[in-house]
């Protein structure tokens, strides 16, 4: 699961500088589904790295931005800190990382040379 | 039931991923949230690092040659280019960069395409736009642009440079409010750039009162009317001197046809649309050398326009072998609007004519196939316009009909006998001639002396400016430039029938006869929106003219010696009324004659010391500003009591002021709901009462609450509550959403001096420190000093970074 958490991060970043974001559940359902995860694993797996990339991003930017612009949109979704924005982007990114990996276990099981 | 599971869980991620792509899915006023949050696409995107950014370089095909910009400490762009086109193409380019949401939604909003981005909700608006003419009057003027070569070539060149940063976006890079909203940006061009001059044209230009001034007169008779309405203060410091002879002989009022009825003779049902909002105007005035501790001119300038996040004025230095000038643009027009050089400096105020009129249209038939035009049917000319409504499978189509007066903006198939018709300078077609407005602006940043700026000033037609101008070795001039319609007295203060020409207009006044003056012996020349000129100019003009900023300022230039660029911010910053100072005593004298104990509480006693300034900590003014807008409402109380079925006009303050002191027993004083025959002293001891019923101790900042709003309306991007005095009859114009969108002063001299602020920051995007950054300093009334740049070389403040452009053929 490790092995899979890391890979999601690094060409889980490199693939989401070109293609739309819902590109993330599907790469985690990808990978998930060649690193052969049951469906737990897959799922916290898909979740920790997902959260992991797209927190982790977020919170790089936002200390280059000082918590400027995050400060703002917070006051949108109802007065969130930059902080918790950054927490809020790592949750959105870590549940569809998570579905994402589920789903592509999942779609392993069915194949016939699953265990 | 494996797979079962899967295409469950399938599914319900799949559903999951489409809702969080979609704008304001299920109904919500959701943004997309998966776009918005993802840190690779959305909103974190748009936060820049506080760092500076790193030096950059970028070629293009459309540059003849290299441009080095190089940013200063509050990221103002100074343009070092080969050519005057090259030049435009970098304002283009830097204008996208940093202002691209703003000229897209002021272009959507002007031409009535807003509802294609927010929905239904802006659909009437959009139709009331295109129903306005707003496009085509923007079509007129690129027709004009595209007539001349020079002009052309730098909008041109302008559009060229905004597409060279418009097409290497991806949605990554989309401006913040792109991503909110849900939309793309699309590509500039030179009608977009005409588009943006005519909603200045529709700010400054658009206002009128035939509507409510027809029905005013037709009740109170002309005589009252006339009485209650007079035309002309006289008072009045006028933009001209009033001494001012004028060396022609004016040109006759001449018309094909005669004896055709003029004015309509029934009260219109119709309301007025929204006007631009009071408190719109400016000042500005330039000082000889003889007034000055220099011994040289100076010139100041502050537009009071709406406050708006991002600003309307984007701060930038031209600088080719042409030109060397510094100044405010318009996001979305090439050149400088505000500004000074080595050698002049100039400026701008409405001129606030009455460029805008009204004619009822006498329809042949059912259908408004036709109406009656000198005598015989005459053929409307059909527009559709297509309005695409976010939301709809279908646009809307909506048909305008055209008339030789202009676009039939009221139409009411319930009122057939009140359609009418909308005639305004700015949808006029150009004139044939080298250049038309942006030229002028053009002409006066390469201008180095007073022939320049007059032969500028024959390219500039709407909306109608005062433009000051100095030059360093001694001129100061002011002219009143623009098309002015030659119109009969009275002519357009009333709606008129339609049905002949002899009502149109008379042409326009001969542009070397429109009101100006070079060197008047006072010293200084002066405008803050008032009357153009005095009694004794020979045309006949109406407009919406204020009547206490310039009167001061005038009092304050003429007591003024050995000025000092101190002396001029101080005036920029003066929050003292004269409508206060000729008011105040005019209420007081009336209480006094009244038998009253309102005289004794404490907030009147204070009121009676008061001196007359807006200061954001004062209380007086909060009730000043109460007790003579009760007793002006309920003074024409006749009038108002109309106001659910007609709109009706009152009159100005200054003349309710004369009618206080000179006729306190008038008719009009009385009250209409009771029994006892009122007179001015009851008027103004009631208002007290009024107003002390709602005063609580607040200061005049809060009262007034100064805001200034993002232009979307996010309270997350605006700057609400701001602690600051100013009103809008004092110089210091500064109200509730209105105010000095920019102040400036320039000390021309062998080392021209300038100074400068605006209530913004040079980058449109919330995310960038550089996007409020001024404000706190222009609440204060500081002003920062402009980094004038000799050269490319002359590098005696350090820059944050530079852009190189270069040419690749």
């Amino acid at each position: 699961m490790i092995l899979y958490v890391i890979a999601l991060i690094l060409t889980g970043a490199g693939i989401q500088m070109v293609l739309p974001w819902w590109i993330l559940p599907l790469w985690a359902a990808v990978l998930a589904l060649g690193f052969n995860l049951k469906a737990w694993p897959a799922f916290l797996g898909g979740f920790l790295g997902a959260a992991l990339l797209w927190g982790g991003y977020a919170a790089y930017i936002n200390s280059v931005n000082q918590g400027l612009l995050a400060g703002r949109i917070g006051e949108l979704f109802g007065g969130l800190s930059a902080p918790l924005m950054v927490l809020a982007t790592a949750l959105f990114g870590g549940l569809f990382g998570g579905l994402g990996g589920l789903v592509g276990s999942l779609a392993r099981n069915m194949l016939p040379l699953s265990d | 039931m494996r797979i079962l599971k899967f295409a469950i869980v399938a599914l319900i991620t799949g559903a999951l991923t489409q809702l969080a792509s979609q704008h304001q899915p299920l109904g919500t006023a959701l943004p997309a949230l998966g776009p918005l949050l993802s840190p690779f696409t959305g909103f974190w995107q748009n936060a820049e690092p506080m760092a500076s950014p790193p030096d950059g370089v970028l070629a293009s095909p459309h540059l003849k040659g290299k441009v080095d910009v190089v940013f200063d400490q509050r990221l103002v762009p100074h343009i070092f280019a080969e050519s005057l086109e090259d030049a435009a193409f970098v304002q283009g380019y830097l204008a996208a960069k940093y202002r691209l949401w703003q000229m897209d939604i002021a272009i959507r909003a002007t031409a009535g395409r807003l509802a294609e981005v927010a929905g239904e909700r802006a659909l009437e608006r959009d139709r009331l736009q295109r129903r306005k003419g707003m496009l085509w009057a923007a079509e007129n003027a690129l027709k004009g642009w595209q007539r001349n070569p020079q002009e052309y070539a730098l909008i041109e060149a302008y559009t060229q440079g905004a597409n060279t940063f418009i097409d290497a976006l991806r949605p990554a890079d989309y401006p913040l409010e792109f991503k909110l909203m849900g939309y793309q940006p699309e590509p500039w061009s030179p009608l977009k750039s005409a588009i943006f001059f005519k909603s200045m044209a529709e700010t400054l230009s658009s206002r009128y009162e035939d509507l409510s001034a027809t029905n005013s007169r037709l009740v109170l008779g002309d005589s009252l009317f006339q009485f209650l309405f007079p035309e002309y203060n006289p008072r009045q410091s006028p933009v001209i001197p009033a001494d001012v002879q004028w060396a022609f002989a004016p040109a006759p009022l001449q018309h094909q046809a005669t004896d055709a009825p003029e004015m309509i003779g029934q009260l219109i049902p119709h309301r007025q649309l929204a006007q631009p909002d009071d408190g719109l105007g400016s000042n500005n005035w330039a000082v000889a050398g003889s007034k000055t501790a220099t011994g040289r001119p100076m010139l100041c300038n502050d537009p009071h326009l709406r406050l708006s996040l991002p600003s309307i004025w984007y701060e930038i230095q031209i600088h080719t072998p042409e030109v060397n000038a510094y100044g405010a643009s318009f996001p979305g027009v090439p050149g400088i609007l505000i500004g000074f050089n080595d050698n002049t400096a100039w400026g701008v105020t409405n001129g606030s004519h009455d460029v805008l009129d009204w004619y009822r249209i006498d329809w042949t038939d059912e259908q408004r196939e036709s109406y009656y035009y000198n005598g015989a049917p005459r053929p409307v000319d059909k527009l559709v316009e297509v309005i695409k409504v976010r939301g709809r499978a279908e646009p809307l189509l909506d048909t305008v009909r055209y008339t030789v007066w202009g676009p039939v903006v009221y139409e009411d198939p319930a009122a057939p006998y009140f359609d009418m018709a909308m005639r305004w300078v700015a949808h006029d077609l150009p004139e044939e001639k080298p250049f038309t407005e942006v030229g002028t602006f053009w002409k006066l940043m390469q201008s180095k002396n007073y022939d320049d700026y007059w032969a500028a000033m024959r390219g500039f037609d709407n909306p109608a400016q005062n433009f000051v101008f100095a030059q360093k070795d001694g001129d100061i001039a002011i002219t009143v430039d623009g098309k002015l319609p030659l119109k009969r007295p009275e002519q357009g203060r009333f709606v008129q029938e339609g049905s002949s020409a002899a009502n149109a207009w008379y042409g326009f006044i001969p542009r070397d006869q429109v009101p100006t003056v070079r060197n008047p012996e006072r010293g200084f020349v002066s405008s803050a929106n008032q009357h153009s000129t005095g009694p004794s100019y020979p045309y006949y003009y109406n407009g919406y003219f204020d009547d206490y900023r310039g009167r001061l300022i005038n009092r304050r230039l003429e007591a003024m010696k050995d000025i000092t660029v101190q002396d001029m911010m101080a005036l920029q910053l003066e929050d003292y009324s004269l409508k206060a100072e000729e008011a105040l005593p005019l209420l007081f004298a009336l209480l006094d004659s009244s038998a009253t104990a309102l005289g004794a509480r404490p907030e009147v006693k204070a009121l009676r010391d008061w001196d007359y300034h807006y200061a954001g900590d004062a209380q007086a003014p909060v009730l000043f500003e109460l007790w003579l807008e009760e007793a002006h409402q309920s003074t024409f109380d006749e009038l108002l009591a109309m106001k659910d079925s007609l709109d009706v006009l009152l009159p100005e303050t200054w003349r309710f002021l004369e009618l206080l002191s000179q006729y306190p027993h008038h008719a009009v004083f009385d009250l209409q709901g009771t029994p006892k025959v009122e007179q001015a002293s009851d008027i103004v001891t009631r208002a007290l009462e009024s107003a002390l019923s709602q005063v609580d101790g607040e200061s005049w900042a809060s009262h007034k609450d100064t805001h200034i709003n993002h232009l979307a309306n996010i309270p997350a991007f605006s700057h609400q509550h701001l602690s600051v005095g100013g009103w809008r009859d004092a110089p210091n114009a500064i109200s509730e959403q209105n105010g000095p969108s920019w102040r400036m002063v320039v000390a021309l001299g062998d080392e021209v001096e300038a100074y400068g602020i605006y209530p913004g920051g040079q980058s449109g995007n919330p995310g960038s420190a550089y996007y409020d950054n001024m404000i706190d300093d222009w609440v204060a009334g500081e002003y920062y000093k402009l980094y004038f740049m000799k050269g490319p070389a002359d590098r005696r403040e350090a820059a944050i970074f530079t852009l190189s452009f270069e040419s690749r053929k």
